[in-house]
Formats: C-alpha cells, structure tokens, sequence
C-alpha cells in the first residue's frame, strides 16, 4: 500500500517539480522489487538512450496491480493533480526500466500528446552516489538550445519524483558508471 | 592538399567501388588509409555548440576543406558512386566525453552525400561515438572509428544520421571533418 499521503511542496524552478519520499509501505515494497525481479526485460537502445525495459501499463499481475493502484488510483490523482496545478488526470502508463553499465538517456522534454505529469519512482534498493551516475539531470534551455544544468537528483530509495511536462522539462539520466541496477518504475499520468 | 592513396586512383579499383557503393539499402563505400595525413596539420579551431535534445559537441572549419571542395575530390567522389555531387559545407566536428548528435537534427535533410574522415585516435568501441545511419524501410548501418578512413554515404531525403553519445569513461574525442554534398 501507499504510505504517503500527500504530495510535498511543488519546486517551480527550472519547471515544475517534487519528490515523495517512503513512496510505499514496507511491505508492499520488498513484493514490488521480488515482483519486478522476476521480469523478463528486454534490452532497448536508441540515439536518445541505453537500457533494459518492461512495459507494466497493461499486465495483469497481483502485485503490480497493487503498485498501478498506488500511483494511479482517483485519491492519487486528484492530490498530483491538486498540487500542479493542473487539469484532472485520467490514467497513468507504467514500464520497469534498469540501467546498467554505459547506460544514458539523454536530454528529451518528455512531450507526447497526452501526458502531463511525468513520475519515477525509484527502488534500487543501494545508496547511489554521485560517483556511480544515475543521477535525474534537470535543466534549464534557453531559446537557442543552450542548456545550464540546474540540479542533479540522485535516486534514493523509495522516493517518486514527478514533473510537470512541458516544452521546459529538459532532463536526463546520467550514464551509469559503475557496475550496478538502477530500477525505476516510470510513467506518465495523461489528461 | 594531400594526397589520395593512389591504390584508390587506379581503374580496375574504382570500378570495384562503384559496384560495392551501390550493393546495399544505404549505397556507402568505406575507404581506410585514404589519405597521406602525414602530410596533414592537424590543428582545428573549434567552438562548442548546444542545442539540447539535437547536438552537443565541438565544431569548427574542416581541418581539409580546400581538399573536400576541390574539383580533384569531387571528380573521384563521382566516378565512385556515378553521382553528380556539389558541395554545400565542411565543418570539422569534435565529441568529447558526454557528447552527442541525435538523429532527428536530420529530418528536413533533402538528398545528400555524406562525407566523413575521421582523425580519431586510440579509440575503443565501448566509448561509442560511432557514426549511426537508418531510416524506417533500410537497415541500418554503423560506422565505428577508425583512425585515417573515409565514410561515403548517400542519403535520401527521410534517411538519418547522427554520431551516437560518447562515454563520460571515453579517454579521447571523436573527430571528424564531416562534409555534405548536394545531389540533383
């Protein structure tokens, strides 16, 4: 089950922003890592990113309902939606996403029809540091392109981070440098 | 200028070429050792150039570009690949570790002839910053560094190219003189 119960204060700067920390109960999370354990994951690699993947958003699986629920269910929704700000949210989509070794995802803004709010919660069950890459980079574009990067979020443990989508949200993940997983579940909550 | 290895000069060579340029979804010949660069001063000045989610990399004037725009150049560029290239720009491109193209910088490109010789050295494969074709209905092809060749590519208008992110581990750049032919 979903431990927290609200949505922390939204950070504006370079675009709307915020992390939840204990995302989930205990118990909830050691079944979401045995569940997304057992998962067959494929490797996808393109010009924009490096990386093994599942896609979550329509299987039928007891504990990955559980954790669709979590995210996605209306009590959920309303507070993300509540505090961004914006239009009432519909649904969400969901993928598991590792990054080993040498891989990236480069800067992209997110932007599809669609979604809105972006959301990762993380469950590499090791502290990350800076050091071993992985890290979310957020920045911030002006109109010719150039970039200043404005934070480096390292993945703790249990935390979700969401944003809002827009043509502001440039972010990337950090290519991975040292030999560790780090696991996401990861998603869009749409219009 | 330097000089074209002179292997590639000779006729029953060129034919070679020819016939192999046009045996593939992308029509391309790679040519190692093409030049003496020994004879090549190697001193770029380059400027860094960003446009996130597009390019983040070095560029400057080709380190050749007297030799890419020269009608010696153009003439065997066309007796390999039976084209009529003319040339639109050389720029000399540099990836340092973090760097990267992405392919959709190439998406309003018409038909083109693309040109790369690569002055990268000690480079290994894990580092990427290789060169990477495709498009919807071809099979893709990679082009890895390899210090003194010449890439040679045709185009066509919905084909992309980008040189894929180089490791933050790379000891080393990409480096390249890349130069883009118009065709009719």
């Amino acid at each position: 089950m979903r431990k927290a119960e609200k949505v922390p204060q939204i950070v504006k700067h370079p675009f709307p922003h915020v992390i939840v920390r204990d995302f989930l109960d205990t118990a909830t999370l050691d079944l979401v890592i045995d569940a997304l354990a057992g998962l067959e994951y494929e490797f996808d690699e393109s010009d924009l990113f490096s990386y093994l993947s599942f896609g979550l958003t329509d299987i039928d699986h007891p504990v990955i309902n559980i954790l669709r629920d979590d995210l996605g269910d209306n009590f959920w929704r309303k507070k993300v939606a509540e505090k961004f700000a914006v239009k009432s949210l519909s649904k969400i989509d969901m993928g598991a996403y590792v990054y080993g070794l040498g891989d990236f995802l480069l800067p992209h803004d997110d932007q599809v029809e669609g979604r809105i709010i972006a959301y990762s919660l993380h469950l590499t069950d090791i502290e990350i540091t800076d050091k071993m890459g992985g890290a979310l980079h957020v920045y911030e574009a002006d109109k010719s392109g150039k970039s200043t990067l404005v934070k480096s979020i390292i993945p703790e443990y249990n935390s979700l981070i969401m944003f809002e989508v827009s043509n502001h949200s440039w972010h990337q993940v950090g290519e991975i440098l040292e030999d560790i997983q780090r696991l996401t579940v990861t998603g869009w909550y749409h219009a | 200028m330097p000089d074209i290895n002179f292997y590639y000069l000779e006729k029953a060579t060129l034919s070679n070429l020819k016939r192999i340029f046009n045996s593939s979804d992308f029509p391309f010949v790679r040519l190692s050792k093409f030049l003496d660069i020994d004879s090549v001063d190697y001193n770029p000045k380059l400027e860094r150039e960003e446009k996130i989610g597009y390019y983040h990399r070095e560029k400057g004037s080709a380190v050749l570009e007297e030799f890419w725009k020269s009608s010696e150049f153009i003439k065997f560029l066309g007796r390999i690949t039976g084209l009529n290239p003319k040339f639109r720009s050389a720029n000399h491109l540099n990836y340092s570790p973090g760097d990267y193209s992405l392919l959709h910088m190439d998406e309003s490109e018409p038909n083109r002839l693309s040109v790369v010789y690569d002055f990268t050295k000690s480079w290994r494969l894990e580092w990427g910053g290789y060169d990477f074709y495709t498009s919807p209905d071809k099979e893709p092809l990679i082009c890895n560094r390899d210090f003194g060749s010449l890439m040679i590519v045709k185009l066509e208008k919905g084909d992309l190219s980008c040189t894929r992110y180089v490791s933050l581990k790379s000891k080393d750049s990409t480096r390249i003189d890349f130069i883009t032919y118009d065709l009719d």
